[in-house]
């Protein structure tokens, strides 16, 4: 107990100083180092406390009603849900710590790396805080500690014009949520003054059904958006190539998840057992999160573009495992629920894991080669071999390979989804296959787009003066990307010691419990009633027999490594232009697709003057229209605009006007008084 | 001894409104300066007769620091501020006189209105002093509102300043003296601020019509 109490206080000394520190700090250098010892030490505190409390499963908490106590007061409070989230954010955060100790040494006199030491730690402190926080006054403080400074964050480069604009995005769609956060929470408070979490709980007990879905909707639009859900996603695709990749990692990885733990804790947690529908909106919220995200991705050509992507495809699949569990634990069926349940937490975790790999790994890339442009990069394996092995493990994991850790949760997924045949009800028969549907295309494209990203980026011949001068990171950067790696390998083939975890996680929450009809998985993954299992384990044991196999007989046929070209279909001459391009692989899809991409081609060819069978130059452009975009954005911001325009008219620039403003209020008010006593 | 009080205090507001109402008939800048030097002296006249009469002496410290700071220091600024800037003797309104006056005269009747329910429940002899006073204030805003020149504005202001703290003196028989010197020091910050600002609108633009202004947009 008191020991939580010191790692949690750990956590908040060392990030305060983390964020103080660099400020004075003489150079940038001492600035940077100060920057990583502090949020270091800060993350070791938070992810102490949080395996504290998983371990003991004893819930802390603790109260500072003085501290602002006109607001309701500081109230802690860590429960194993809360404690999950704390370790997830604090373990990508120290990895992302040592990780831009190096990588922001492109700063260097370019920026103050004091005031971003001070954001970063900040924006750290924010994100531990949430899942720890006990009333809604602290919640919302540490929601918009994260916010406002990972808004800062973002803005680093500020000087181009599209991070300007990414910050634009994601301000207005963090306020849009922070706006709709404030209703949701005030709907659920018993009264003014009891905004404790347990009040929130005891109050939302007590609210009558219509208000229980107004604030479910709530939740889904206020924390979906943050979360990054179809069409509130709108921010991450810009967002996250615009910060430093670091900070890309700690949003895509952990910031995007706090989402997650918001919409759980309201819809889980304090409104256990909603209608189905609730299940059903949030599984279809999923799989168009997760289709369309995987969609657009593979027609990125920008590495981190292309991630951010992905983050939209993989809260769609948390979502699904989300929506599927509560509209099996609707029907009885609680144990196939735990699996859904476990399912999307242990997704969370995982595209923690190797989503914050990916960012590190297009962060080295970046940062030896200046462009995220894949066109430009190519052959940067034999440049950069640690980092390209990394980036492999990551894709593999994030394309659901087994032994690796992503197919070990979306395995649980599914099996959530398949067990809908359980249902004997017409839409569900129709709706779960068809989500089964979507997640398996999803999954296939997936693995495509990674194909992509890793092929694209790392094989083949270098495409560009810099890539070909690229070299490997320094170890600061590497050492992250190993530790993530492995655990990626761990924690998919240790994942049902892992699921026996998620499922305890699990049952401490009302909303996701089976009431202890959970059969918690040893050594196989299993499902409960189906004589479906798989060992991720045993999955691994072979991959590794299999190759030591090939080595040997490899070995004993005498086959000696022989390094030749590659074939060129009989030209003298290989040059990066005849590469495989990344707008050529994702070429047939955009056909296939073009319903939703609807693609604009520029092709312009400029001939010889004096024949045009003689070609001097060929151009050709392609970009895709995210339509919905279009349709939803746009006439929101055009309608944002012309209400603008029209309120500017009571600015016209006059003092008089503006005065006269002022006495008409001043009148007016006096007015009304009078007229209403 | 009542009927005395009640009638002096609303012979100095009647006067005070009376000063303000000056500034819409006369043009210049230096009848404006004497206004608002005739106004400050019977705001300091009704605030030492509240004193006198209410037996309370730390209002004619009030008192005393009105006529110092409102009836002579402020006064002799702005006829620093009128030299430095060298206005045109002719004040251009927005509103002419006529109309003006005509406007003025509702105010006080929409001022009189307000106050009735305040009238009723207010016992205090200065009472009489409660829609004059309130008429004082809309008037003031209405010459800050209708004049061209940043110098009006500014007497319009502080006109507008003496109104609430004739409002104060006779509704409450005076806030407490810190209260008040708090007053006094926001007014004079504020004064000196916008002479600061009236000097350099005049340097911009060369005039301190504040009309100009409006070019300063976009």
């Amino acid at each position: 107990m008191s020991a939580v109490t010191s790692a949690l206080e750990l956590m908040a000394g060392g990030y305060a100083a983390g964020a103080l520190l660099p400020l004075a700090m003489p150079s940038p250098r001492a600035a940077r180092l100060a920057t990583a010892a502090g949020a270091v030490a800060g993350s070791a505190g938070g992810l102490l406390a949080g395996a504290l409390v998983l371990a003991t499963g004893t819930p802390v908490a603790a109260a500072f009603p003085g501290l602002v106590s006109a607001a309701g007061g500081i109230a802690i409070g860590l429960d194993r849900l809360g404690a999950l989230f704390l370790a997830l954010t604090a373990a990508v955060s120290l990895l992302a710590a040592i990780y831009g100790a190096s990588y922001t040494a492109e700063y260097d006199g370019r920026r103050s790396l004091g005031a971003f030491g001070f954001t970063f730690n900040l924006f750290l402190l924010g994100m531990a805080l949430v899942p720890c926080a006990a009333n809604v006054f602290t919640f919302l403080l540490a929601w918009e500690l994260m916010a406002l400074s990972s808004y800062f964050l973002v803005m680093t480069d500020s000087a181009r014009v599209e991070t300007r604009e990414a910050g634009l995005w994601y301000i207005a769609m963090t306020h849009f949520g922070f706006v709709l956060l404030l209703p949701m929470f005030l709907l659920m408070a018993p009264s003014a003054d009891l905004t404790t979490f347990a009040d929130l709980r005891a109050g939302a007990a007590a609210l009558s059904p219509g208000v229980r879905n107004v604030v479910f909707l709530l939740a889904l639009l206020a924390f979906g958006s943050k979360a990054g859900i179809v069409p509130l996603h709108v921010w991450l695709p810009r967002a996250h190539p615009a910060a430093p990749s670091h900070v890309s990692a700690l949003m895509s990885g952990v910031m995007i998840k706090l989402g997650i733990y918001g919409l759980i804790r309201v819809a889980f947690d304090f409104m256990p057992g909603g209608p189905v529908w609730w299940g059903g909106v949030l599984l279809a919220a999923g799989c168009m999160s997760a289709l369309l995200g995987v969609l657009y991705a593979l027609m990125e050509h920008d590495l981190k573009r292309l991630l951010a992507y992905h983050s939209v495809e993989n809260i769609g699949i948390i979502l699904i495992g989300l929506g599927a569990g509560a509209v099996l634990q609707r029907f009885g069926l609680g144990a196939l629920a735990a699996i859904g349940f476990a399912g999307a937490l242990f997704h969370t975790v995982n595209h923690a894991s190797f989503k914050a790999l990916l960012f590190f790994g297009a962060g080295g890339v970046i940062q030896q080669t200046h462009t995220a442009n894949m066109e430009e990069l190519g052959g940067l394996i034999k440049r950069m071999p640690h980092t390209a092995l990394y980036f492999l493990v990551g894709s593999a994991a994030i394309a659901a390979l087994p032994p690796l850790n992503g197919f070990a949760s979306e395995w649980l997924v599914f099996q959530s989804l398949l067990a809908g045949t359980h249902i004997p009800r017409p839409e569900i028969a129709i709706g779960f296959p068809l989500a089964v549907g979507m997640l398996a295309l999803t999954g296939g494209l997936a693995a495509a787009c990674f194909v992509k990203a890793f092929g694209i980026t790392f094989l083949a011949m270098p495409r560009s003066e810099h890539a070909a001068r690229a070299g490997e990171p320094p170890w600061s950067m590497r050492l992250p990307m190993l530790v993530l790696a492995a655990a990626c390998l761990v924690l998919g083939v240790a994942s049902p010691v892992v699921v026996r975890g998620l499922l305890v996680i699990g049952e401490s929450v009302p909303g996701l419990s089976a009431h202890g009809a959970v059969q918690a998985p040893r050594f196989w993954l299993t499902v409960p009633g189906s004589p479906t299992q798989v060992s991720p384990l045993m999955i691994a044991a072979l991959l590794g027999a299999i190759v030591v196999v090939a080595a040997v007989v490899l070995r004993m046929r005498g086959l000696a490594l022989r390094r030749a070209d590659t074939w060129g279909c009989g030209r003298i001459g290989q040059t990066p232009r005849m590469e495989y391009t990344a707008s050529a692989f994702a070429e047939p899809l955009r056909r296939v697709f073009s319903e939703l991409y609807r693609p604009a081609e520029d092709l312009s060819i400029s001939a010889h003057p004096e024949s045009r069978y003689f070609v001097r130059t060929i151009t050709y452009t392609s970009h895709v229209v995210p339509w919905f975009e279009r349709a939803f954005y746009d006439p929101l911001i055009r309608g944002t605009r012309a209400v603008a325009t029209r309120v500017r008219r009571l600015q016209a620039g006059s003092i008089h006007l503006y005065l006269l403003y002022v006495a008409t209020a001043l009148v007016l008010a006096l007015v009304s008084a009078w007229w209403l006593q | 001894m009542t009927g005395l009080f009640s009638q002096l205090v609303m012979l100095g507001s009647s006067g005070m409104l009376l000063t303000a109402l000056i500034v819409l008939w006369r043009r210049g800048l230096p009848a404006y300066i004497a206004a608002y030097r005739w106004q400050s002296w019977l705001l300091a006249a009704v605030v030492a007769t509240i004193a006198h009469f209410g037996d309370d002496t730390s209002l004619y410290w009030v008192a005393g620091a009105l006529l110092v700071l409102k009836g002579i220091a402020i006064p002799a600024l702005l006829g620093a501020m009128r030299r430095r800037v060298g206005v045109t003797p002719q004040v251009t309104p927005f509103v002419n006189t006529e109309t003006s006056l005509l406007v003025a005269s509702l105010l006080v009747v929409f001022a009189y209105l307000l106050a009735r329910p305040w009238m009723a429940v207010s016992h205090l002899p200065t009472r009489e002093g409660l829609p004059l006073a309130m008429a004082l204030l809309f008037v003031s805003l209405f010459i800050i509102v209708s004049r061209k020149k940043a110098v009006t504005q500014v007497i319009g202001f502080l006109m507008l300043e003496n109104a609430i703290a004739l409002l104060a003196a006779v509704g409450t028989y005076g806030v407490p003296l810190l209260v008040e010197l708090g007053v006094f020091l926001d007014a004079l910050m504020g004064f000196l601020v916008m002479q600061i600002f009236v000097y350099h609108i005049h340097e911009t633009f060369d005039t301190i019509d504040v009309d100009e202004l409006t070019r300063l947009r976009h």
